[in-house]
């Protein structure tokens, strides 16, 4: 599905030119519950690895930009993160040239990991008319596209059986256009962008925004603009 | 393994002889005489035989199993033969058991010790409360100064059975006393009960099971659940000389064509009246709103009757506002009392000498529960009165209140299999002792609740428990215990295995219950639904009294006083009882009977003379039942046991409803409609709305529906897999998991010292369900939760037997078209728009449907016939 020029949508990744972009995968979640007394078994590395496959086979990429909250504790990196994160970028590295993994909110603590693979971390990415970044913060001289992760965008539609979807949202911040994108992790679909409260301060009113759902085969659809769209 | 009736009681000699001759005395001192559970059960229980006494309400159960074992415990400490044991465990559902207790065993043995004093003797037997609130200090104490009766809970005792020193105390215990064992039975708590006796008898292999309970069916199965498949039970029944004073009253002589405003006008003061008549009356209302609202009336219509001497009493009201209201009632300090079912159970509730539900109590063992909390004495009269509230609630508290008096009690229900509860005892007693898997299959199998258990579903939760569902590698973390397939032995692991079992023990899930507070001051608690459903500025009631709402942070509440103004918004929802099986059953019966009476061209004043005679109900009610059901055989068809009726009905909207008078209760036609819904579904994506009661339910939708082939062609045997996937997204079976997984410790409610809010603990479950169905569809704690789902919470069972008879025929079914919904149709009608309807509303809706109908049948007959 394609959005503007050199940018489309691939599964629950946005490619860009040469670059794909990936975010809010939040690896190392199940050990997190685990020491909050959840029993959840661990699915979602070999989720992600299964789904970038997928992707893989679609596109071919030079770059993968992974947009944030690579892994979800705050202030440590846990064992299941060690492990995780490692893994993935050695599976990624068997497809792309480079990686480049922008700061989130989660990564207060992530320096030592990527420092195994000589990684660094940026806080914004920038090339021709496009910035890509996280999305907790709003920073200054932005390019015409923004692209940020952080929000989690959903949708759920009150049918019965009541299902929500990942999905990616297309806006305007600034007069400037906005892509959100959906977080990549399969733990946790995502909050219903229609009850409002946005947790990104570049998201305000949405009603004019479009908004794309991806399907369980990754095959994303323009479901139109969100005022419009059946309860 | 046999199950078997006491004939009759012993005789008062045979019982003198085996008290010891300073019991004997004792008890003579204070009573003229044996009572009846006393001769059936002192003897047997002397002798060590299992027994299960049933008695109603308010007897002397309690001392009929304590006075054996007190009798002999004073043998062996006047022998200086005591040993520092615990003898007998006396469990109970409720943690206030502090009154009963007190009365029937604290009180005896200090006379007894009192007595012996007098003859120089020296009697020290000592009484141990271990629950909940038992503190580290207490429990110190009784490892020190062992008990020798033991007071507890189902919960504690799974503790008990978990902690090594108290475990060293439980070996060799010799009696085993369950109360309210009828109450415990029919929940998950029950469940847990039934497994914690087998690892207590395995520990105490001389274990005499004494069980006491209130008049319930199949009294048979209640002996089996307490002794399992393996053991022998005796079975008192003692029914009592009580007599009984039982009647179905109306505020008004009939219930249809009356306005909202005479209603209520003549209720409260009927209520009025029979409250100042009598000394003490306990309302019950069914719900926790109707609770409210009551008391409300009451103190708005006769201010200078009610203010200080009127009490409400339901689950959502603080504990010590309701321990407060106990109190003053037993100091005799109220004269009514208003709760919701709360005070159906247990603890000794003083003087009451009337008790009124309003509305029906929707199964007889539950009326009669709640009557016998009245006429305390042993020989006074119960006194019990059931306010109707419409023509259906009049016909079927007229059939319950037969049944009652017939002595028909409908059957309860007991869960079986239930895997989650079986996973966390397998854990607690894996903590406890390494056991061969087969021999504890063996074990478990004794119980009443896992006869039947298949070894596959032992083997999965053996597998769950040992964390066999993750990865080789992950397997330290997420297994509970180790299993060795060689040695085919199962043991703890983990440090903190013991620790995660205890604080997480037992079956009750949390309530999601949020605080009502005027600043920091807490008011009470409602529920989370409830709470969505409020708007800025509404008022609602709770404790009696009138709150705006404010705003909501976290899980409380903010509101301030609104003393004086009215409700916006009702408070009922899914809190409604549903109507037994049995009883549904009995009132389709009547409805046969009389459609034959109709049918057989009966004279008014015969059909009017057999509803007198049948029902026990007075000519008010014969009247408007007959005129109930009359206008119904005019209008349309009277559906009946053996008479599935389909009606068709469009409304003004162009919407149809297809409305199936399928009188089962509830929990059978949620799964009728579910069942039918689903398979309309498939065919019509959307606009789709269901309406279930008891008395049936409807679909609706704007366009024409396929239901009656949908309902016809469901076959009963597939009707399990395809509830199952029916359920499968539904908020239910999410809530169910939660509770399942918090069971089966998937989800620890506490863990390192921190307890997870219940808002926490259902989005765990959320990403946890997800997760488990890409394991396995078959999981066996989601299993386990479809399975409370269509078992337990709805009735699969029963609702498979119906299409059954569908299918051979032995039901019909019958469509019929209607302009006007038939008037069996009104209440189910108007139970769809209660949502959007006040009460007024509703009776008026119904009474203009009402006209229509008399209007046109009135056409065809003689009006005067039925008016």
């Amino acid at each position: 599905m394609k959005l503007f020029k050199d940018i489309e949508i691939i599964d629950l990744a946005l490619k860009y030119k040469d670059n794909l972009i990936i975010g809010d995968l939040q690896l190392g979640y199940e050990e997190y519950l685990h020491n909050k007394g959840l029993l959840i078994p661990k699915f979602q590395l070999n989720d992600i690895l299964e789904r970038l496959g997928r992707i893989f086979s679609r596109v071919k990429v030079k770059r993968v930009i992974i947009n944030g909250d690579l892994k979800h504790e705050f202030g440590t990196i846990n064992k299941q993160e060690w492990n995780d994160v490692l893994k993935l970028f050695d599976y990624l590295f068997t497809k792309v040239e480079e990686i480049i993994i922008i700061k989130g909110n989660h990564d207060v603590i992530l320096a030592p990991i990527l420092k195994q693979r000589n990684l660094k971390l940026v806080n914004y990415f920038e090339d021709d008319d496009v910035t890509i970044i996280h999305g907790d913060k709003i920073v200054v001289n932005l390019n015409k596209i923004i692209i940020i992760a952080h929000e989690h965008p959903a949708i759920s539609f009150s049918e019965k059986p009541a299902d929500k979807f990942k999905c990616f949202l297309v806006g305007k911040f600034q007069r400037k256009n906005l892509i959100v994108i959906p977080s990549f992790s399969n733990l946790t679909v995502g909050t219903d962008v229609r009850h409002g409260n946005f947790l990104s301060p570049y998201i305000n009113k949405i009603d004019n925004f479009n908004c794309y759902i991806v399907d369980d085969k990754g095959n994303a659809r323009d479901f139109g603009k969100i005022k419009e769209l059946p309860l | 393994m046999e199950v078997k009736f006491l004939e009759k009681p012993y005789q008062t000699e045979q019982v003198e002889k085996l008290l010891h001759p300073l019991v004997k005395e004792w008890f003579f001192s204070k009573y003229r005489s044996f009572s009846e559970p006393q001769l059936y059960g002192v003897k047997e229980i002397h002798e060590r035989n299992n027994i299960l006494i049933s008695a109603p309400t308010g007897g002397t159960k309690t001392l009929t199993a304590f006075l054996s074992i007190i009798n002999e415990l004073v043998g062996l400490s006047l022998k200086n033969k005591l040993e520092d044991k615990v003898y007998a465990i006396y469990i109970s559902p409720l943690k206030a058991l502090n009154n009963d207790i007190a009365i029937n065993l604290e009180e005896p043995l200090k006379e007894i010790k009192e007595l012996a004093k007098l003859k120089g003797l020296d009697i020290n037997i000592r009484i141990g409360v271990r629950t909940g609130d038992t503190t580290p200090n207490e429990k110190q104490k009784m490892l020190k100064k062992v008990p020798h009766i033991l007071i507890t809970t189902p919960e504690s005792l799974a503790i008990m059975l978990m902690s090594y020193k108290f475990y060293e105390l439980l070996k060799g215990v010799e009696w085993c006393i369950i109360d309210e064992i009828h109450a415990l039975a029919e929940n998950k708590r029950g469940v847990h009960l039934n497994l914690l006796m087998e690892h207590l008898n395995y520990i105490s292999p001389n274990l005499c099971r004494i069980g006491l309970s209130a008049t319930v069916e199949p009294i048979e199965e209640i002996a089996k659940y307490l002794v399992g498949p393996e053991r022998d039970c005796k079975i008192a029944n003692v029914h009592f000389s009580k007599k009984f004073d039982l009647k179905v009253i109306s505020p008004l002589p009939d219930l249809i064509d009356i306005t909202f405003e005479d209603y209520h006008k003549a209720l409260y003061n009927m209520l009025d009246n029979l409250i100042q008549e009598h000394k003490t009356t306990l309302i019950f209302t069914n719900t926790r709103a109707g609770t409210e609202r009551v008391v409300h009336h009451l103190k708005t219509l006769f201010p200078s009757r009610y203010i200080e001497n009127i009490g409400a009493h339901h689950g959502s009201l603080s504990k010590k506002h309701r321990l407060d209201i106990e109190n003053k009632l037993k100091e005799g300090k109220l004269k009514c009392v208003v709760c919701s079912t709360s005070l159906e159970l247990g603890i000794d509730i003083g003087y009451i000498d009337l008790v009124l539900c309003l509305g029906s109590p929707k199964s007889v063992a539950r009326f009669l529960q709640r009557v016998g909390r009245s006429g305390h004495a042993l020989h006074e009269t119960v006194k019990g009165r059931i306010v109707v509230t419409d023509r259906d609630d009049l016909v079927e508290c007229s059939v319950l209140l037969k049944n009652a008096i017939d002595k028909k009690i409908d059957k309860i229900h007991i869960p079986v299999n239930a895997l989650d509860v079986l996973a966390q005892v397998i854990h607690s007693m894996a903590i406890i002792n390494i056991w061969n898997v087969d021999e504890l299959y063996k074990l478990l199998r004794k119980s009443y609740c896992y006869k039947d258990l298949t070894e596959e579903d032992f083997f999965e939760i053996i597998k769950y428990l040992a964390g066999e569902y993750v990865e080789l590698e992950e397997r330290y973390i997420y297994g509970k215990i180790w299993y060795d397939k060689e040695s085919r032995e199962i043991g703890k692991k983990g440090k903190m295995s013991r620790v995660i079992n205890m604080t997480n023990v037992g079956t009750i899930p949390d309530e999601t219950n949020v605080k009502v507070k005027i600043g920091d001051k807490v008011i009470g608690t409602i529920d989370e639904a409830f709470l969505e459903r409020l708007d800025k500025g509404d008022i609602f009631v709770i404790g009696g009294d009138t709150y705006e709402y404010l705003h909501s942070r976290g899980m409380s509440v903010q509101v301030r006083s609104a003393s004086g103004r009215s409700p916006t918004i009702p408070s009922w929802f899914s809190e409604m009882l549903p109507l037994s099986f049995d009883l549904a059953l009995e009132i389709q019966r009547f409805r046969r009977l009389i459609e034959e009476y109709f049918e057989s061209k009966n004279s008014k004043k015969d059909i009017l003379k057999f509803i007198n005679h049948h029902l026990y109900v007075d000519e008010n009610a014969a009247n408007a039942i007959y005129k109930y059901f009359k206008e119904q055989y005019l209008y349309s068809l009277i559906p009946n046991d053996k008479k599935i009726i389909v009606e068709y009905y469009t409304d003004e909207k162009d919407k149809t409803y297809v409305i199936f008078h399928t009188l089962f209760g509830r929990r059978v036609n949620d799964v009728l409609s579910r069942a039918v819904a689903y398979v309309l579904g498939k065919i019509h994506k959307r606009d789709l709305e269901i309406g279930i009661s008891d008395n049936g339910f409807y679909v609706a939708s704007t366009k024409n529906l396929q239901a009656v082939r949908a309902f016809s062609q469901l076959d009963p045997s597939e009707l399990k897999s395809l509830m199952e996937d029916a359920i499968e997204k539904t908020e239910i079976l999410k809530r169910r998991f939660r509770h399942c997984a918090t069971r089966a410790l998937m989800i620890l409610k506490e863990y390192k010292g921190v307890r997870k809010h219940v808002g926490r603990q259902q989005v765990s479950s959320m990403i946890l369900l997800n997760a488990v169905k890409r394991i396995d569809n078959d999981f066996s704690i989601l299993k386990e939760a479809r399975r409370e789902v269509l078992d337990d919470l709805m009735d699969l069972n029963n609702a498979k037997k119906i299409l059954e008879d569908i299918k051979w025929g032995k039901i019909k079914i019958k469509e019929t078209n209607t302009s006007i919904p038939s008037p069996f149709a009104f209440g189910l009608i108007s139970d769809g728009y209660m949502d959007i309807m006040r009460m007024e509303d509703r009776m008026d809706f119904i009474n203009r449907m009402h006209q229509m109908i008399l209007a046109k049948i009135g056409k065809e007959n003689e009006i005067e016939d039925i008016r």
